[in-house]
């Protein structure tokens, strides 16, 4: 494994210094751009994402006109800068990643804004990917809450995400003892150990979101959760630390 | 685009109405799989499932190609999934919908992803031939639990699955045909199934293996991929209603239970259709003490 455990058992340091339960560095802004309806923009250590939410609105396609059923219809497209990851790529958009992320936004934020107030509308939520490092689907959550707040769309609760990792590799399964869980990953740490990405309703324990794509045994799970929620409660205080310092301005 | 018939709010309401008194419309308990069927082809590698009216056939072929330049040791596996109309008239050819995007990726994430098939065994010569291991997923008939179905049947066919022996002299590869040689099984490290959990009445019910109904009416998914080791491949709980975390946590609990009952099932139905293809198994084949039964005695 290159990520170096046995350093990480001797100082109980990350490869950037971090101890298991620390976040990296968050910077958010809102009402960056004066054109969209609101907007964010969030760094997550080197991951960066700027969020644009337009509407509510008339919906674009000719037929169907916003959503049926007396709720407003909610549309989700990721973009992601060629020079945002390591290797430069063209044409990430109609992957099946990107999809299975805009599939994820589209039904969490799908739970939590109160739609019913809008029917025959659409709520249309950009995300542009400046540049990756872990914790990607984490940060456009959080990117996208943020706008939304910013263009005043009512929800019932912040939803913030966060990813967690078992530090413990699946073959050393017997040495429980330097099994930390870590908080919110970088790509490096992505790509060693097994994480999940946890969403969660504001300072409640409940679980919105809940994303894990790596083999993990099933004992190490409760500690990844638990870790992962805490994490959600501290990235919203810091949120709504932003959120109100913007609203000071005005005050 | 044609859609999906909506269900009524009348029946909406009445299947609410029935979880709520702990029954369900077909009569099972909440915790219950529907009656699940596996059948082999006559080919190697082609499994049939059905999971009550729900119905897959997986079919394994085999190519030999030139491996990509980044992965030389690796051989190609790939899992192509395909709905077609006959399953639903909601499901148009060419464009993929939501629910098919997100199958293709939690079958892409539970087997490939969690390395349930050793592709390092499909290499024939390094850098220059491998295998490539085409897994067709076709949707036969709709009825709720795409998922779990899809992944039974990909995992059977892999495991039913024999792909032509190679001989290797230098920078020479010969396949031998199945006449020549027996074929041989893949090497499979692990069998990761899928179980899908249904919740409703915010998160207060679960339900495993929804069918088409329960599954509109359901207020949120949470799908568990687990292999009978007790490992987590995978999970994927997309939004919807919340649920608490040792709700989620319980769920693994069942989900192991349920993995275990199905890894036994396949087994079973494998063994089966192994005794059936050989008769007298091959032990006796070989023995050399016993007469073959068509052997000519040259001279």
């Amino acid at each position: 494994m290159p990520l170096d455990t046995s350093t990480y058992s001797l100082a109980l340091l990350r490869l950037d210094g971090r101890r298991w339960n620390e976040l990296r560095r968050i910077h958010a802004q809102i009402s960056t751009q004066a054109a969209a309806d609101g907007s964010s923009y969030l760094e997550m250590g080197n991951t960066k994402i700027l969020c644009s939410v337009t509407g509510p609105h008339e919906g674009r396609s000719g037929g169907v006109r916003g959503g049926s059923g007396g709720v407003a219809k909610l549309e989700v497209e990721i973009n992601s800068a060629a020079f945002s990851g390591t290797d430069r790529r063209r044409n990430a958009r109609g992957d099946k990643r990107t999809s299975e992320m805009e599939h994820c936004l589209r039904e969490a934020f799908g739970g939590v804004i109160v739609a019913h107030l809008y029917p025959h509308s659409t709520i249309t939520i950009n995300l542009n990917i400046i540049s990756q490092d872990g914790s990607l689907l984490a940060a456009s959550i959080n990117a996208a809450t943020l706008a939304l707040i910013d263009a005043g769309i009512p929800m019932t609760d912040y939803l913030v995400a966060c990813t967690a990792a078992s530090s413990a590799s699946t073959s050393a399964a017997d040495n429980a003892s330097a099994d930390d869980p870590l908080l919110d990953l970088n790509t490096l740490e992505e790509q060693e150990l097994p994480f999940l990405t946890v969403g969660c309703l504001g300072e409640s324990d409940k679980v919105a979101v809940c994303v894990m794509e790596t083999r993990v045994r099933m004992e190490r799970l409760e500690g990844m959760l638990a870790v992962g929620i805490e994490g959600c409660k501290r990235m919203r205080g810091i949120l709504d630390e932003v959120v109100k310092g913007y609203g000071k301005r005005f005050g | 685009m044609p859609r999906e018939a909506e269900i009524s709010i009348n029946e909406r309401e009445f299947i609410k109405q029935a979880l709520q008194e702990q029954i369900r419309l077909d009569g099972r308990a909440f915790d219950v799989f529907r009656s699940l069927e596996l059948t082999f082809g006559e080919e190697y590698g082609v499994a049939d499932v059905q999971l009550g009216k729900t119905r897959v056939i997986a079919r394994i072929s085999v190519d030999v190609v030139t491996p990509a330049p980044e992965r030389k040791f690796d051989g190609i596996f790939q899992i192509v999934t395909e709905f077609s109309p006959m399953a639903s008239p909601a499901f148009e050819i060419g464009r993929p919908t939501d629910a098919e995007v997100i199958l293709s990726r939690i079958l892409e994430k539970a087997i490939r992803r969690s390395n349930a098939l050793d592709t390092e065994s499909l290499c024939i010569i390094a850098g220059q031939k491998c295998f490539a291991l085409r897994a067709d997923v076709h949707i036969i008939d709709h009825d709720g639990g795409l998922i779990d179905a899809s992944c039974i049947a990909v995992i059977a066919a892999l495991q039913h699955f024999r792909r032509p022996d190679v001989q290797v002299e230098g920078e020479k590869a010969i396949i031998l045909s199945v006449r020549e040689r027996e074929p041989i099984p893949l090497s499979i490290l692990h069998q990761p199934l899928c179980v899908t959990f249904s919740y409703f009445e915010e998160g207060e019910i679960y339900l495993v293996d929804a069918n088409v109904a329960e599954e509109q009416v359901r207020q949120g998914q949470v799908i568990i991929t687990m292999n009978k080791h007790g490992e987590i491949c995978q999970i994927a709980k997309y939004g919807g209603a919340t649920v608490n975390p040792l709700a989620l946590l319980n769920c693994t609990n069942i989900a192991l239970e349920k993995v275990k009952q199905m890894s036994k099932f396949i087994q079973q139905k494998l063994d089966e259709d192994n005794k059936k293809r050989n008769p007298k198994g091959l032990m006796n084949e070989l023995s050399a003490e016993n007469a073959r039964e068509n052997a000519v005695i040259p001279g």
